[in-house]
């Protein structure tokens, strides 16, 4: 390897309650790409922000082509230092290519005034290096999710224009909100850059960093415990250092219940809406986990959110218990025992500026309410009971939620629902999204005891292969139709007989 | 081991996708177009709803009424408009107008200094206009107090300022071809409504093609993501408050040319109009979203409003309350379509 | 032994006599100790700058120094008005003297109250609540009111502005602030001019609020509606006038159609000399700033009898209007000299403008 463009030595950040990194040493050469993998909450994030300027260490230093990097986002900038965030950060009510350029317009502004053919032009530029279509003049709000996460990558790659062809890019989970296509596509991307950039590509998917990554570096609890090469890696070696502790088991299901319970707790009789469905019939027992197959564009987004009161439907009807009801509101629908866990848990889920504890009673405040005063012992005692059922990370139950590595946040939103009495039904949206391993296995484990505990669940998972894991009744959805319909219990699908309704 | 894979979809399954999100994409875009219209609508509709009850609302003494009497609100809207789209705001506009006011008459050829500075006198008075600006600017960047308290302490300082100024003895403006000026037409048009065009067609300019206008649109969208690029977020800021000192300034000084004398009290009630007009146009108060037209068809519609109900004869006893009930229907007519269940209203 | 108690009995009957704190003021003050207050609504108005010229021109006259006279300014706001005048009353109320222009009236009675209660002493001016009097029993630190007939004022102009349109034609009304009593009342007396000739008709009024900047598009507004049927336009004051006056100009028609205000500010005088306007009227800004600190300045150094003493009328009486038109526009073209108020001034003729009671 040659001399490394980019270096950490040491690097030590506290944050109140919680080592972030404990003497973090990494280096990473010119045309290198080197994974950085851990659980949520190892600091992998912290040490991004870090490279990015964004955050100063307290202790160590950062060297940039040799030299002592101060931090500062417009150091970073000029240091040729560009960042994809996990979270999207892109102005919406501006053209895609104001926001691919942002900050770096050069050549396409002077003296203050926009000359929009260059600047449409150099926009242009990065999104062909991606293959997107997209058109650079389209107002970023009308875009859907995943374009956008395009337009962020662009966005990041935009750096290597930017400083004379030897850009470092960073990457934090820029693939795990895309479909598959779109995640070759980056992927392809990263090879391509390699052959004049930096990269730090950070992933929960390890078969993904395997696959592009020279080198590996494995991160827990603020430490960096290994470093190996990616080709000479074995995944399961990888998985368990991430853990720390003993291999994680087999998450897949086993043993599954033969027969359920005959009452039916949510009945959905040929609802329709506008274009996002139509004629969807199912039932939903007690104690069962109904999984939702398909696209993007599919429907199934749009039922949950139906059922949960967000969306009106045109037709058709809902029973739940046997009785028909028709919500005017989420609030209905809360107050009938269904919950929501959305999927974008940042913006739908959790109010980041309030504590975890808050959080957690705020859809419930009459569950620790005495009078019409809040109840603080109690809402102490179920708020630590809870943090202790799922296993919440967190300094103490007054941590801003908004300091919660991403797999905690989840596990907020969902002890926010099982706050009450607990909700009959629960809607869970992209449950497992953005989580590591170890979240992951602990999510799951929870939902069925949930389910176990006479709840009937609803689920839309990222991949098949969770999907097919945890759900009793797997139902495919295709142009908003339901196109077939697994029983677990008579024979579990394998995730191509799946797809082959999905499409 | 398992490892966490995940499916592969084919490219079909993403065609499909895609053409979904296109179809909606021209409904949204459609439905979008028709709402960003809805202020010009209700303009039309008042238009033509004071027409019927008045024929003589649409002579053209009247239009020419109706420019000069939007002239000035027009200049304040537009200044306003870049505040707004940062998601600040500026109370200070009246006592700034008025403190440039009382210089610019004391700048003209008048009934208590011997100078006579003619045209540079506006000038003088935008620029000091502007140096209030970036006071206010200066203020809200350094100090980190919000927008809302700062200007509400110039508002009043300015204030002061100018009753010192003005010291109980007003001075009247003798420069009788400025007053001409500024009460006179060229070509049949009012010369101040002129002046107000040339400067919303300045800022036309600025929102689409200057770095400060197009940041304006992003400093108002996320403040957060504007510094995280690199953007020097409190440079515009001053900039914003510069230009909408500028725009008092010049108002207050076109206003005085046009009344005669260096008066206290000119920008009373100018502030709460400015304000209507650029919400009402489609400006929205979180910041981000709207411009300098739309804020003009918010001015037409509150000029058209006043002078209409004048010349229908609403009792002015009553004329407040109308004035009211109009632009909150107005404003239910724009966000009708918004009341989905999941939106937050601050 | 009898002696003493001839005395004791002097003074206790003395306390009884003068009710308590009011003994205080019996003694008469030096003329360096009184303060002298004007307490009024601000100072951007010419109206009110001359109010408070005139009082420092009495201040002046009568060879005191500056620092004994304080401006009181309530920008409006009536509980301003009160807290400013407490607040100044910590030390020496019994030689304070406040000439008051009181924002609204309910304000009338606490300021009479506080007067009452400290020892103070206070003239005001424009009008008062119903029923209640510097007479009546217990106020006795209310020296006077100075009242202005309004309804007098709007019928005096309005009969000027009827005679310069020789009786016939239509009109147009700008008002001031509609809950304001001088507003409605000089109002009323346009309305009772209108009953009296038949031939004017009012063909439409609004409200501008008192200020120019808001008649001059209210004025617009009409000259597109009216057209030439307006042939005149009344102003509840001067600003308004004023602000009409701009927008005839704006047509050419400055100085062709007769314009009406009230208040007599210099502009509008002016505007009276170039034709511009047709008349005005003055409650005369200067005698009012002035006259309620020389009747406390002549009462508590002795040189006027107590206001215990004074005819109900000399307690509460409207002034003597002065209207002024191109007849006698001439004589108040130039602000006056301290001179020309020395009759009003003079302790034995403090009620020389006195036209009669006021309600």
């Amino acid at each position: 390897m040659t001399a490394p463009v980019l270096s950490v030595n040491a690097v030590c950040k506290r944050y109140p309650g919680v080592q972030a990194l404990d003497r973090v040493s990494l280096a990473v050469g010119m045309n290198e790409v080197v994974g950085l993998i851990g659980q949520n909450g190892s600091g992998k994030s912290t040490l991004l922000k870090i490279l990015a300027g964004l955050v100063k260490p307290d202790e160590g230093s950062v060297l940039v082509r040799g030299r002592p990097f101060a931090g500062g986002f417009a150091a970073a900038a000029s240091a040729g230092i560009g960042m994809v965030f996990q979270e999207q950060s892109l102005i919406l009510n501006v053209t895609v290519a104001e926001n691919i350029l942002l900050g770096c317009e050069g050549e396409a502004v002077r003296y203050g005034f926009y000359d929009w053919p260059k600047l449409r032009a150099l926009a242009r530029r990065q999104l062909d290096k991606l293959g997107c279509d997209i058109p650079p003049e389209a107002i970023t709000g009308t875009l859907s999710f995943a374009q956008r996460q395009m337009v962020e990558l662009a966005k990041s790659i935009a750096v290597e224009d930017r400083v004379g062809g030897d850009p470092i890019i960073l990457l934090d989970e820029p693939t795990s909100v895309l479909d598959a296509d779109d995640i070759d596509t980056v992927l392809t991307q990263i090879e391509r850059l390699r052959s004049h950039a930096a990269i730090i590509f950070v992933s929960h998917r390890l078969d993904e960093v395997l696959r592009v990554c020279d080198r590996v570096y494995v991160m827990t609890n603020g430490r960096c415990v290994a470093e190996c090469n990616a080709k000479e890696a074995n995944p399961a070696v990888l998985q368990q250092l991430m853990l720390g502790t003993q291999l994680i088991e087999e998450y897949q299901r086993d043993g599954r219940q033969a027969c359920l319970v005959e009452e039916i707790r949510l009945s959905v009789r040929n609802l329709r809406c506008r274009t996002n469905y139509q004629d969807i019939s199912f039932d939903l027992h007690p104690g069962e986990i109904v999984g939702f197959a398909g696209v993007e564009g599919s429907g199934r987004e749009s039922l949950c959110r139906t059922i949960y009161g967000v969306e009106a439907p045109t037709g058709g009807e809902v029973l739940v218990d046997g009785r028909e009801v028709r919500f005017r509101g989420p609030a209905d629908a809360v107050a009938l025992g269904i919950g929501y866990v959305p999927s974008e848990r940042r913006v739908e889920g959790i109010v980041s500026g309030m504590s975890v504890r808050e959080n957690m009673t705020l859809a419930h405040l009459d569950v620790v309410r005495r009078g019409g005063l809040i109840d603080l012992g109690r809402e102490r005692s179920l708020v630590a009971q809870l943090m202790q059922r799922m296993n919440i990370k967190a300094p103490s139950p007054n941590t801003l939620a908004g300091q919660l590595s991403g797999g905690n946040q989840q596990k907020v939103v969902l002890a926010k629902c099982l706050i009450s009495e607990q909700p009959r039904i629960l809607i869970l949206d992209h449950p497992l999204r953005g989580l590591d391993v170890g979240a992951k296995a602990e999510i799951f484990r929870q939902v069925r005891e949930l389910a176990a505990s006479g709840m009937g669940v609803l689920l839309i998972a990222d991949t098949l292969e969770e999907l097919i894991a945890l759900s009793d009744t797997i139902l495919v959805m295709r142009d908003g139709r339901i196109t077939a319909r697994f029983q677990a219990s008579e024979h579990i699908p394998e995730p191509i007989e799946i797809l082959e309704h999905m499409i | 081991m398992a490892e966490l894979g995940h499916a592969r979809v084919s490219p079909v399954g993403r065609r499909v996708a895609r053409r979904e999100v296109g179809a909606s994409t021209i409904a949204a875009t459609l439905r979008r177009n028709v709402l960003a219209w809805t202020p010009a609508l209700a303009l039309g509709v008042l238009c033509i709803a004071f027409s019927i009850a008045d024929a003589r609302f649409a002579s053209l003494a009247n239009i020419h009424t109706l420019a000069s009497q939007a002239a000035l609100p027009l200049i304040l809207a537009t200044g306003m408009t870049f505040i707004i789209l940062q998601g600040s705001i500026d109370l200070s506009v009246e006592g700034v107008m008025a403190a440039c006011s009382l210089t610019f008459a004391l700048l003209v050829r008048n009934s208590r200094t011997g100078l006579d500075l003619g045209v540079l006198a506006i000038v003088a008075a935008s620029l000091l206009g502007a140096c209030f600006g970036v006071a206010n600017g200066a203020l809200i960047t350094r100090l980190r107090v919000p927008s809302f308290m700062v200007t509400l302490g110039t508002w009043s300082i300015t204030s002061g300022v100018a009753m010192l100024i003005s010291g109980g003895q007003p001075p009247q403006i003798r420069d009788m071809a400025m007053r001409n000026w500024a009460l006179g037409d060229s070509l049949g048009v009012p010369n101040l409504i002129v002046v107000a065009i040339v400067f919303l067609a300045v800022g036309y300019l600025l929102q689409t093609y200057t770095r400060f206008g197009r940041y304006s649109y992003i400093v108002g969208s996320s403040e957060d993501i504007a510094r995280l690029s690199g953007v020097a977020v409190d440079r515009f800021k001053v900039l914003a408050f510069a230009f909408c000192g500028l725009s008092s300034g010049l108002a207050g000084a076109l206003e005085s040319a046009r009344l005669g004398l260096g008066h206290v009290q000119i920008g009373a009630n100018q502030m709460f109009l400015a304000l209507t007009a650029v919400v009402i146009g489609g400006t929205s108060l979180s910041g981000g979203r709207g411009g300098v037209v739309q804020s003009m068809v918010g001015v037409l519609i509150l000029t058209v409003l006043a002078n209409g109900m004048i010349f229908v004869g609403v009792t002015p006893y009553l004329q407040t309350a109308v004035q009211g009930a109009i632009i909150l229907l107005a404003v239910i007519a724009a966000t009708w379509h918004l009341r989905g269940r999941l939106r937050v209203v601050k | 032994m009898r002696q003493h108690a001839l005395i004791l009995f002097a003074g206790a009957a003395s306390f009884v006599a003068f009710g308590g704190p009011a003994a205080r003021a019996d003694t008469p003050c030096k003329k360096e100790d009184i303060r002298f207050i004007n307490s009024m609504r601000e100072i951007a108005q010419p109206y009110h700058a001359d109010l408070d010229k005139g009082g420092r021109l009495f201040v002046q006259s009568v060879g005191l120094n500056d620092k004994q006279y304080v401006l009181q300014l309530n920008q409006s706001d009536s509980d301003k008005q009160v807290s400013l005048m407490r607040a100044v009353l910590a030390t020496n109320p019994g030689c304070t003297v406040f000439n008051v222009e009181p924002n609204n009236l309910p304000e009338v009675r606490l300021i009479v109250q506080t007067a009452n209660q400290t020892g103070a002493w206070v003239v005001t001016h424009w009008s008062h609540p119903d029923g209640f009097y510097p007479y009546q029993q217990g106020n006795d630190h209310w020296i006077a009111h100075i009242g202005v007939n309004s309804l007098d004022a709007g019928v005096s102009v309005s009969r000027s502005l009827v005679n310069a349109m020789g009786g016939q034609g239509g009109i147009v009304a700008l008002q001031g602030i509609l809950e304001n009593k001088p507003a409605q009342l000089r109002f009323a007396g346009l309305q009772k001019v209108l009953a009296e000739n038949p031939g004017v008709t009012l063909l439409d009024q609004q409200t501008a609020n008192w200020d120019r900047s808001q008649a001059f598009p209210i004025v617009q507004a009409w000259l597109s509606k009216y057209g030439d049927k307006i042939k005149a336009i009344w102003a509840a004051n001067d600003d308004m006038a004023l602000g009409a006056v701009e927008a005839l100009r704006a047509q050419g028609l400055a100085g062709k159609i007769p314009v009406v205000g009230v208040d007599g500010i210099p502009e509008a005088i002016q505007a009276v000399k170039t034709g511009e306007m047709t008349a005005t009227v003055s409650s005369d800004a200067y005698y009012q700033g002035s006259i309620g600190l020389a009747m406390g300045y002549c009462v508590l150094t002795g040189q006027a009898p107590m206001p215990a003493k004074w005819t109900n009328e000399q307690r509460n009486f409207n002034l003597r209007l002065i209207t002024i038109s191109k007849d006698n526009v001439d004589q108040y073209l130039n602000p006056p000299p301290a001179s020309a108020y020395a009759g009003d001034w003079d302790c034995n003729k403090l009620w020389s403008r006195d036209t009669g009671p006021a309600d």
